[in-house]
């Protein structure tokens, strides 16, 4: 899978399924900070990404 | 959601529907699908509006609206609630503070939102207020940007909103920033503040101030926007690294997560503060300005003391 981080960094990993509250964790990610969607559709966090899903987590800007 | 392992397969399907779930909330823990969530968000806003009884028959409303995400909700939101409403119209306000590399495009941004709502849109400018966009007046001073910032915009607002003919100015508040403001008037000893900020009561102008989105916490407001393609793809204002804001905000996420509903029980603590105190003996009375009139509680308002400091 392929995982997009708010700092623009990219990370491709093999296709074992993980949750995507374990990716934000792995990376010390608040997950109140960030949204996050999975083949470009929202997902909460224990939602799981595994194959060749392509995760995009979005940071929530302060303001506006 | 603790530390360990993570919950793996969550709900596959919304909590009241067959649809897939793109956020899960607590208390009570529910999934929501993007429609129930587009639901709980106007039904938790308009019940604020109800319970507060933030909009009368009659009134016009300034919305401002700087284009980013809080903003974008509230003007949506108060567009749908709109039809319900007897005779209440709606002006979006947005404030050009003249943010080089950022206000540009959330004024663009701003623009592409009211002509797809239909909705009247004015907007104005430090420039027009002071003579000098915020970057020109802010040189050597940056770490006050915020408060700079704030008074200048508050002043634009109002000014454009009396102009417009409003009798309330909306504004995109959300949980988050009220619990982020009840902890820093706390941390800063503002007593005064702590109390003075809730509700349409709140006005230090004649306009009184409401706050629809006090409810709702500002992760709700981005999935809201994101699900319906609204979420505004825009960079933070630059100047918020200088503002203790941003150290608050991440230290309340962190606990709010740790401990949910510690944003809530915050304003709850403050709104019983806010009951037992009586204002008259913490505030100062109010006067006028002297330079412009404006009501203030010293010799001269906010406006007039900073535009005296930055020798405008
Ligand atoms: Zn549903
Ligand atoms: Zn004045």
């Amino acid at each position: 899978m392929k995982i997009f981080f708010p700092d623009s960094t990219t990370k491709i990993t093999a296709g074992e399924p993980v949750s995507i509250g374990w990716i934000l964790q792995q990376r010390d990610i608040n997950p109140s900070e960030v949204i996050v969607s999975r083949n470009g559709k929202l997902v909460p966090e224990d939602a799981v990404a595994s194959g060749d899903d392509e995760i995009r987590i979005i940071r929530i800007a302060h303001g506006g | 959601m603790g530390q360990g392992n993570p919950e793996m397969g969550g709900a596959e399907r919304c909590t009241f529907c067959a649809e897939p779930p793109v956020i899960r909330l607590s208390e009570p823990d529910r999934h929501l699908c993007a429609a129930h969530l587009i639901c709980e968000i106007e039904e938790r806003a308009a019940r604020t509006i109800r319970e507060r009884e933030l909009v009368r028959p009659h009134d016009r409303i300034a919305v401002a609206f700087s284009g980013g995400k809080d903003s974008t909700a509230l003007l949506l939101i108060l567009s749908r609630l709109l039809l319900s409403w007897d005779d209440v119209s709606l002006v979006a306000i947005t404030v050009d503070e003249g943010i080089a590399g950022y206000r540009d495009d959330t004024i663009r941004a701003a623009e592409e939102v009211t002509k797809k709502l239909g909705i009247e849109h004015i907007c104005v400018s430090f420039t027009d207020l002071v003579g000098d966009d915020l970057d020109t007046l802010l040189v050597g001073r940056e770490t006050n940007a915020c408060s700079v910032c704030g008074i200048l915009r508050r002043k634009a607002l109002t000014v454009a909103a009396h102009d417009a003919g409003a009798t309330k100015i909306a504004t995109g508040h959300n949980l988050d920033d009220e619990a982020q403001s009840v902890l820093m008037n706390t941390l800063r000893g503002d007593l005064p503040r702590l109390v003075r900020t809730s509700d349409a009561d709140s006005s230090d102008c004649f306009i009184p101030r409401i706050k629809p989105l006090a409810d709702v916490a500002e992760k709700e407001i981005a999935a809201y926007l994101f699900v319906q393609d609204l979420f505004p793809f825009l960079p933070e204002c630059p100047y918020t690294r200088y503002a203790l804001r941003r150290e608050v905000r991440s230290m309340l996420s962190a606990l709010e997560q740790q401990h949910p509903g510690t944003m809530r029980n915050l304003i709850k603590s403050k709104r019983a503060i806010e009951k037992q105190v009586d204002r008259s003996t913490i505030s100062e009375p109010l006067r006028r300005c002297r330079q412009c009139g404006d009501p203030c509680s010293g010799e001269l308002c906010q406006v007039c003391s900073l535009r005296k400091s930055l020798g405008k």
